[in-house]
């Protein structure tokens, strides 16, 4: 009882603190609309989403509460499968060479040589291109009758089958085409990092004696590893909701977390709470990335040291 | 707040409110996926009676409209532009609907609509106003789509079917006379003419994993005498048949022979097109509208006079053609409170002086029976003339509220059997118990 009391006592003064001082107080005016709007447009639809998930609700009503039935009906859908089983393959493929060769151009990009603000502006030109756009024209590019890439693959006996009626071989070309995009922004991200790491410090290293692979080990990659874990989760969390780039691509035949999503939601009339079922499992796996990414790896999400 | 007070924490970190937040802006990513409620109120108010319809390109549609304004008392008929894209345009509609109905009073819709829409109650039912003496002056098959439960929702409009189209000068050179009567005659044909004359592909058809690709597999299973739903009885699939199995067994040959290119796996009407009117194919399986592109500017190769049309070929032993129906009816909001005046702009857009401008200004196939005998339509259109008997075989596809997901599913299974990732009776296997099961999720 008296710790209950005691307790009550604590957040009267908890909101006294807080709502007391007219200058707070005008500051949580000040955040209100936004909060509201943050409630409205993401809060009420999360939340929404979750609950059709646990109903039998169908696009044109609201259903009975059946538990998880959804979720278990999701699990042993096979096209949930496929499209989780492309998904992690194109995430974690595409994040990884992304990651390596964005490194290699920042590192290329951040020295001082003639020419660099070409060569900076040049390397963003793909990553410019709306999706779509780019996703159309690597289609014709892979196309057999008028596609460049094929006919050369075909040539030169890379292939023996066309590339867009091979599922195998689509998932490669999305992954392709996704580094092609996409390690641009892998780099400018980097080099932002790299160029927050005072060049004494490097002197200093070499002043001490150390060579090019210690001072790279040594000094760049722990400096960096703020900046690649942000450049790492950003681009992971991009990749696993890959939709525009499988849906115009591969002409919809490729599966992904979120194409499933689409297709049940806004296609078929029967799969509307399983589709969202698994944009709930979208949601909270993407929201586990990112806690792995801030607890097991130890990014820094505060701005202030 | 009060963490401001307590000392920073430097190691051994825990969830603070900060990284909540951080975090829940990460999760947005995910939620950008997620569902949002539909909400607004329905019913059209006073003003204009509002037409929905795809784009137009010709142009014919507003000058319809324009003409029916000027003659019409007391209201006016306003255009409302749908999406191009057939999909795009359904998912457009259905949301209006599911909001309640919406202000649009007439929709233009596909073929495959009616039943979806009105299962839901959204359509309104016309069997008093559309009488079967009526009913008997258009096509069977478009008037067939429009049937759900005994009623009638509407009134077909124009029409759509798959056409073969052959190159009439390739086949009289090889010694054919006449085009091949069925598949495997196709086969011998593409085979022969392809070798002889140097063409790059036998047959080219729509094979991707889409709407299409459903037209096409139903045909094979048709002309080999399956189908998907008991004629009888429309809630039995009967689709795990032998005669389904080897009509699919035909699409997958045309691969695996190499009558048709291995991507015609990947083709929609979109790469029909250019390898037939290129002049790199000797069969096409495609809609009517191909016809009016040959000898054009953009595909100058190929000119009318060398194209051939048929029926699409049979399977060995059997009798009838089937093609897939394709086209647009007119449908009336349910939730209009404007029915007699949207009564009579459906009769006005559907009569057969209407039918016949759009039929000679935009070269649609008109769906009055009459106009076929019409000889302006056939001397303009001759697709007309040629694709006559071929639209008179028209099916439609399987009539169902759900027939967004039997299409899904046909989809897939008919893509992966003409890849030969299955095999034909796999499919079809599949295919019964899933289409089954929506049924059932149905009834």
């Amino acid at each position: 009882m008296t710790s209950a009391t005691g307790q009550k006592k604590r957040r009267g003064g908890w909101i006294k603190e807080e709502f007391g001082n007219a200058e707070r107080r005008t500051a949580y005016y000040m955040i209100l609309p936004a909060l509201l709007i943050i409630l409205a447009i993401a809060f009420f639809p999360i939340m929404y989403s979750v609950l059709l998930s646990v109903t039998s609700s169908t696009i044109t009503g609201f259903g009975s509460f059946v538990g998880a039935e959804n979720y278990i009906e999701m699990f042993q859908n096979e096209d949930f499968w496929e499209g989780l089983k492309n998904t992690l393959i194109f995430t974690v493929v595409s994040v990884t060479i992304e990651f390596i060769i964005g490194l290699g151009i920042a590192l290329a990009i951040n020295r001082a040589f003639r020419g660099r603000g070409l060569v900076r502006a040049a390397v963003l030109v793909p990553w410019a291109f709306p999706t779509v756009i780019s996703a159309v024209m690597w289609r014709l590019m892979f196309q057999d009758q008028i596609g460049v890439i094929n006919e050369v693959a075909n040539g030169i006996g890379l292939i023996s089958e066309p590339i867009l009626s091979d599922t195998t071989l689509l998932l490669l070309g999305a992954i392709f085409v996704d580094v092609w995009k996409t390690t641009p922004f892998m780099a400018l991200l980097l080099l932002a990092g790299l160029q927050t790491i005072p060049g004494d410090i490097y002197e200093a290293a070499r002043v001490d004696g150390a060579n090019v692979m210690q001072r790279f080990f040594r000094i760049t990659m722990p400096m960096l590893k703020g900046t690649i874990l942000v450049a790492l989760l950003f681009r992971t969390l991009d990749a696993y909701r890959v939709y525009d780039l499988f849906w115009v691509m591969s002409g919809q035949q490729l599966e992904s977390l979120s194409t499933f999503v689409f297709k049940s939601v806004r296609v078929s009339q029967l799969l509307f709470a399983q589709g969202n079922a698994a944009s709930v499992f979208i949601f909270v796996t993407a929201f586990l990335i990112a806690l792995i990414f801030i607890k097991v790896f130890g990014m820094q999400t505060g701005t202030e040291e | 707040m009060t963490e401001r007070k307590a000392p920073r924490r430097t190691t051994g970190r825990k969830l603070n409110r900060r990284d909540f937040l951080k975090l829940g802006g990460a999760g947005l990513a995910g939620a950008a996926l997620l569902g949002t409620a539909g909400c607004g109120g329905g019913g059209s108010g006073s003003g204009d009676l509002i037409f929905a319809m795809g784009t137009d390109t010709s142009g014919t549609l507003q000058n319809l409209i324009d003409k029916f304004n000027k003659q019409s008392k007391g209201f006016k008929v306003q255009f409302r532009e749908m999406p191009t894209d057939t999909g795009q345009y359904f998912d457009k509609i259905r949301t209006q609907f599911q909001a309640g109905g919406g202000d649009i009073d007439v929709i233009g819709a596909d073929v495959i609509w009616p039943a979806q829409f009105a299962a839901n109650g959204w359509i309104a039912d016309v069997s008093d106003k559309f009488p079967e003496s009526e009913r008997q002056k258009f096509l069977d098959a478009p008037v067939q789509s429009l049937i759900y439960e005994d009623k009638i929702y509407g009134v077909p409009w124009f029409t759509d079917a798959g056409l073969l189209y052959y190159r009439q000068d390739l086949l009289e050179k090889a010694g054919y006379s006449e085009p091949p009567k069925t598949w495997t005659e196709l086969q011998e044909m593409a085979e022969k003419v392809k070798q002889d004359q140097g063409i790059k592909n036998g047959f080219v058809f729509q094979g991707d994993q889409y709407e299409g690709g459903v037209c096409n597999g139903l045909e094979y299973i048709w002309t080999n005498g399956g189908d998907v739903l008991d004629p009888n009885d429309p809630n039995a699939i009967v689709i795990d048949s032998p005669e389904a199995a080897d009509g699919l067994a035909i699409e997958h040959s045309m691969l695996q022979e190499g009558v048709a290119p291995q991507s015609v796996s990947t083709y929609t009407e979109t790469e029909t097109d250019p390898a037939f009117l290129n002049g790199d194919a000797v069969f096409a399986r495609n809609w009517p509208y191909m016809y009016a592109l040959a000898g054009t500017e953009d595909y100058p190769d190929v000119k009318p006079e060398q194209i051939g049309i048929a029926p699409l070929p049979v399977a060995e032993g059997q009798g009838e053609s089937a093609s897939a129906l394709g086209g647009w009816n007119m449908l009336i909001n349910a939730a209009s409170d404007r029915q007699e005046e949207a009564w009579q702009f459906v009769q006005f857009m559907t009569s057969e002086e209407s039918q016949r401008i759009r039929t000679l200004e935009a070269t649609l196939l008109p769906t009055r029976t009459s106009l076929y005998s019409d000889q302006e339509i056939r001397e303009t259109v001759p697709v007309v003339a040629l694709g006559e008997v071929a639209l008179k075989n028209a099916r439609p596809r399987p009539v169902s509220p759900y027939y967004s997901d039997m299409s899904l599913e046909m989809q897939e299974q008919f893509n992966a059997s003409l890849k030969g990732e299955i095999s034909p009776e796999e499919a079809v296997g599949t295919l019964q118990e899933s289409l089954t099961e929506i049924v059932q999720a149905g009834s």
